[in-house]
């Protein structure tokens, strides 16, 4: 047998094993890479303008901040279903219009006000500042592609608030939402991670300026299985 | 009526991503041997040919770029995640039926092969590119291209069975 010959045995052993993968498709729709092309390109222009800034003030990549315990958290949030309107303390939830729904975060004081309201809005939602998923959620195992139809990291808004925002429609059937905070050792981790302790895939969204006095701290989004007890449903 | 380039993008993107988007996935799949993990390089890949699209749509072959540019990822990832600690078991990634799907000594071969090496055999045999294309793309000489080849199907060669082989296995 020479070359060729070899070469075309070789070439049609790999078009066949290729053939057996007819059945895997790219499942990522085309808005989603154009989400997160946006999204990135935003990342690169923020990086741009604050960099001269982050390097001044030592702290670059701090996501959000938790408010110092015993603070008053109150008011904190808004429900989805009403005007975005009012400026709250804490965080606010708003429903968009095509369902999207919309977390500001600028102290993630009031997690169990914050988790209530996502859920009074039909999304199975835990939220937490453990750090890590907790005793009674597991995560659920996901693609960077699946992580991206679900969360839609927004800009970070003009105040600094950390934004987030939540296609319930992409969740998978029996998973829930689970954002936390947690102490900002990795801070500087802004983007998708695996592996890393406990966190199964998680992401740092965008972060806010760094508020005096409060500790520093990442903002954290995952898949979670949805339970009553992790995520109410 | 001309159309600006600007309008053009987007749609002519589309058009790819919709065209050449299950290949390309196929083919990292081949390469990597875990879905979630090819999904994820070639999501990555077509997100940076979104945000560089009016570069790479003037590329001779761009799927090659999509390509490549997901196994070179792959190869960054896998740097770094040698520095993590073990995953968890929440985090592991391929369900048996996929394993499955892409299992077999010629694709586990192709995954052992030296980089230049694979990436060859992809550019010439998977993506069915000639050699002076598979230079270009490179940016080696095609000799040195065929030298890579003649070297990689060597030793692919050897994971597939022979009719001779098969007739004594029975």
């Amino acid at each position: 047998m020479n070359d060729n010959d070899t070469v075309a045995v070789v070439r049609d052993s790999l078009a066949a094993a290729k053939d057996s993968l007819a059945e895997v498709r790219m499942d990522t729709p085309l808005d989603a890479i154009a989400r997160n092309g946006r999204a990135r390109r935003r990342r690169h222009r923020l990086t741009g303008v604050t960099g001269a800034m982050a390097v001044m003030a030592g702290a670059a990549l701090a996501a959000t901040t938790l408010a110092p315990s015993g603070q008053s958290s109150s008011p904190s949030g808004r429900g989805a279903g009403h005007a975005p309107a009012e400026r709250l303390a804490a965080w606010t939830v708003n429903r968009q219009a095509n369902g999207d729904i919309k977390v500001n975060v600028r102290q993630l004081s009031d997690p169990s006000g914050l988790q209530s309201t996502l859920r009074a809005d039909g999304v199975p939602a835990s939220v937490t500042v453990l750090g890590h998923p907790g005793p009674s959620c597991r995560p659920y195992p996901m693609s960077q592609a699946m992580f991206a139809s679900v969360y839609l990291a927004d800009k970070p808004a003009a105040s600094g608030d950390t934004v987030l925002i939540i296609n319930p429609s992409a969740l998978p059937s029996g998973v829930g939402v689970q954002i936390g905070a947690t102490a900002g050792r990795d801070a500087g981790g802004a983007g998708l991670h695996r592996g890393d302790e406990n966190q199964a895939v998680h992401h740092a969204v965008h972060q806010p300026a760094r508020q005096a006095g409060a500790h520093n701290s990442v903002l954290r989004a995952v898949l979670v299985y949805a339970s009553q007890q992790c995520t109410g449903s | 009526m001309r159309v600006r380039g600007m309008e053009r993008g987007p749609r002519e993107f589309a058009e790819f991503y919709e065209s050449t988007r299950d290949d390309c996935l196929r083919i990292v799949l081949l390469n990597v041997g875990d879905r979630h993990l090819a999904d994820d390089l070639v999501a990555e890949a077509y997100t940076r040919a979104w945000i560089s699209w009016l570069k790479v749509r003037e590329l001779e072959v761009p799927r090659a770029w999509v390509v490549r540019t997901a196994l070179n990822t792959h190869v960054s990832w896998w740097r770094r995640r040698r520095r993590e600690v073990a995953l968890g078991e929440h985090d592991t990634a391929m369900p048996a039926e996929q394993d499955a799907l892409v299992s077999g000594d010629l694709v586990a071969v192709l995954r052992r092969l030296p980089a230049r090496q694979r990436e060859v055999v992809t550019l010439r045999l998977l993506l069915d590119l000639d050699t002076e294309t598979t230079a270009r793309i490179l940016r080696i000489a095609p000799g040195t291209v065929g030298a890579h080849l003649h070297k990689a199907v060597a030793t692919l060669r050897a994971a597939i069975p022979t009719h001779d082989s098969q007739e004594i296995s029975k």
